[in-house]
């Protein structure tokens, strides 16, 4: 999106095998294995890595927090309250700050709430929002809302990958190559969600323009209808949010897994999946009245 | 002899009902309250007092006799039982004139068969009211037959938008405001009773659930046809986050009331056509 300079960033991960590592590198991210060294190099910390690890990252780097760090939280289910605690042991005043992004951010397009800590002033507020608006919609929310938004775009993309293959599967029957059939499906998706953005109408409106009377679509939402899609819909969201909630509160009791617990080694951890990625906005002037370390 | 000039003023219109059953119980009514045509000027047969005692309460003189009632009415309603009504077409044929229009509130009987059955310089038109007419607040559709011409459907529009909501439609409609319309006050009551329902097992006296679920459907339709606003957008006012509303829609979805209800409209309108047909 062009707000922040590769240079400007550093990431932090202890396996530099992962695919990711290389294509931050190709793009001129600093990389390092020490996240000490990523935040001492950095105003503003991503911590990206998975939830039940996020207390062993805490430890681990809370000494070197300063006042000047805004933390900022991508961890599903992870409280501010629980992050400030954590780090309330080395530094008096923790600027926290508490995300809940998206996949498509890859693609510019995520969808990305926030909640302010005890200490994060308005100003660290609008600094990550500006941040993350530049790879998507991003809103201030209230803290206990996260959940909700988990439910809803933070695994909204799969209910619509799984859609769009289904969709895809409909067009392949009635005889669409598969390649077509979902270059079709997803553009069919993409406009719309595009129309009711830019949109004052209700989606139900939207609908109702499309079905003209007897034709093809009202019959295909009829079975819509009958299968009880609406309401599949809303038990996802709501089935998300509960088990992000539960997943929270287990997180609350320091209840961790095993397994969990084995991956946090800090001298030789293997993560899954890439959770690196901490970022940092030094020397970038988003305020003009905003101090800059040198 | 020679007939009548006829006078399109609703005061001096001579309206006639053959067959006085529950529907055209509920026309007239409905064109009584609005004050239109005085009951004096409407004769309606029957075959028994059984329904004609109701219509002279009311005022409006009565016969036994259907040709009695197209010799001295211009404006001529059909309200038999559809099985009844060719026989009452034979018989009142001979009297029919191109002063007359005759409006038919047969279910399932179509213009062209009713065309067939009366002369051929006939005004025919078809209307499919539904029963709250007879409060004002019916629903009704109507078509216009080859000779029926613009003067005919705005005074058959102007005497029935009385009684609530009168719109001219392709007669291919007619079925699917059977489906939505006709039937669909059922629907209503149906849905009426079992909010009631629900309160009473929530601990609400029966009869007080009752007018409250009649009121809160007065109340929303009301909303709809006042704000013009679309349905889904004042469901949506309703739902406060996280409120009882959504609470309770969420059960409606997973019950699929919307197909099933979609299904209703569609059964009865095939209904209705494949009774026509036969």
């Amino acid at each position: 999106a062009g707000v922040l300079a590769a240079h400007k960033i550093t990431a932090s991960s202890p396996d530099t095998d992962l695919p990711t590592v290389s294509g931050l590198r190709k793009m001129g991210v600093n990389f390092t294995v020490s996240n000490k060294d990523t935040v001492k190099s950095s105003d503003v910390l991503f911590l990206a890595v998975k939830p039940p690890i996020i207390p062993f990252i805490l430890e681990e780097v809370g000494p070197d927090i300063e006042a000047r760090h805004i933390v900022v939280s991508c961890a599903a289910g992870v409280t501010i309250s629980s992050i400030e605690k954590k780090l309330s042991t080395f530094c008096p005043t923790p600027k926290v700050i508490r995300c809940m992004t998206n996949t498509p951010v890859i693609v510019r397009e995520g969808a990305t709430v926030y909640a302010t800590g005890t200490h994060a002033d308005v100003e660290d507020g609008k600094l990550l929002e500006q941040l993350m608006a530049s790879v998507g919609f991003c809103t201030e929310v209230e803290e206990d809302l996260i959940d909700a938004v988990t439910g809803l775009s933070g695994s909204g993309p799969a209910y619509a990958f799984t859609a769009l293959d289904a969709l895809a599967d409909g067009g392949v029957k009635m005889g669409l190559p598969r390649r077509l059939a979902v270059r079709l499906g997803a553009q069919a998706l993409l406009g719309a969600a595009k129309m009711l953005l830019e949109s004052e109408q209700h989606p139900g409106q939207l609908k109702d323009n499309v079905c003209s009377p007897g034709g093809a679509t009202i019959h295909a939402l009829h079975f819509l209808e009958s299968g009880g899609f609406r309401s599949l819909l809303i038990n996802a969201v709501e089935a998300s949010c509960i088990r992000t909630r539960e997943l929270q509160h287990l997180a609350d009791q320091e209840k961790i897994s095993p397994a969990a617990i084995k991956k946090t080694l800090l001298d030789k951890v293997k993560l899954e999946s890439p959770s690196l990625s901490v970022a940092s906005a030094s020397k970038v002037s988003l305020f003009t009245n905003r101090s800059k370390k040198n | 002899g020679a007939w009548p000039r006829v006078a399109m003023e609703a005061s001096e219109l001579w309206v006639g009902f053959v067959g006085a059953g529950r529907m055209a119980g509920g026309l007239v009514r409905g064109l009584l309250q609005a004050g239109k045509v005085p009951a004096s000027n409407i004769l309606a047969s029957a075959p028994s007092d059984k329904n004609l005692d109701a219509w002279r309460e009311l005022g409006c003189r009565t016969t036994h006799c259907n040709l009695e009632v197209v010799h001295r009415s211009t404006l001529v309603f059909l309200a038999t039982k559809p099985h009844i009504l060719p026989g009452v077409l034979e018989e009142i044929r001979p009297a029919v004139g191109s002063h007359h229009i005759v409006v038919s509130l047969v279910a399932g009987v179509t213009i062209q068969t009713l065309q067939r059955l009366l002369p051929p310089w006939t005004k025919v038109l078809r209307i499919m009211p539904n029963l709250p007419c007879v409060v004002q607040a019916g629903a009704m559709v109507f078509s216009r037959g080859s000779n029926a011409g613009d003067e005919e459907a705005a005074l058959l529009k102007s005497l029935l938008s009385s009684c609530g909501l009168c719109e001219e439609v392709p007669e291919s409609y007619i079925d699917i405001h059977t489906g939505l319309s006709g039937s669909g006050v059922a629907y209503v009551y149906l849905f009426a009773e079992a909010l009631a329902e629900g309160a009473v097992k929530m601990g609400m006296p029966g009869a007080l659930a009752s007018r409250i679920a009649a009121q809160t459907l007065l109340g929303a339709a009301k909303m709809l046809l006042e704000t013009g606003e679309h349905p889904a957008k004042l469901r949506g006012d309703v739902c406060t986050p996280g409120g009882t509303t959504i609470y309770a829609l969420h059960q409606l979805e997973k019950g699929a009331l919307r197909a099933t209800v979609m299904d209703a409209v569609e059964a009865a309108t095939n209904r209705a056509f494949d009774m026509a047909k036969n």
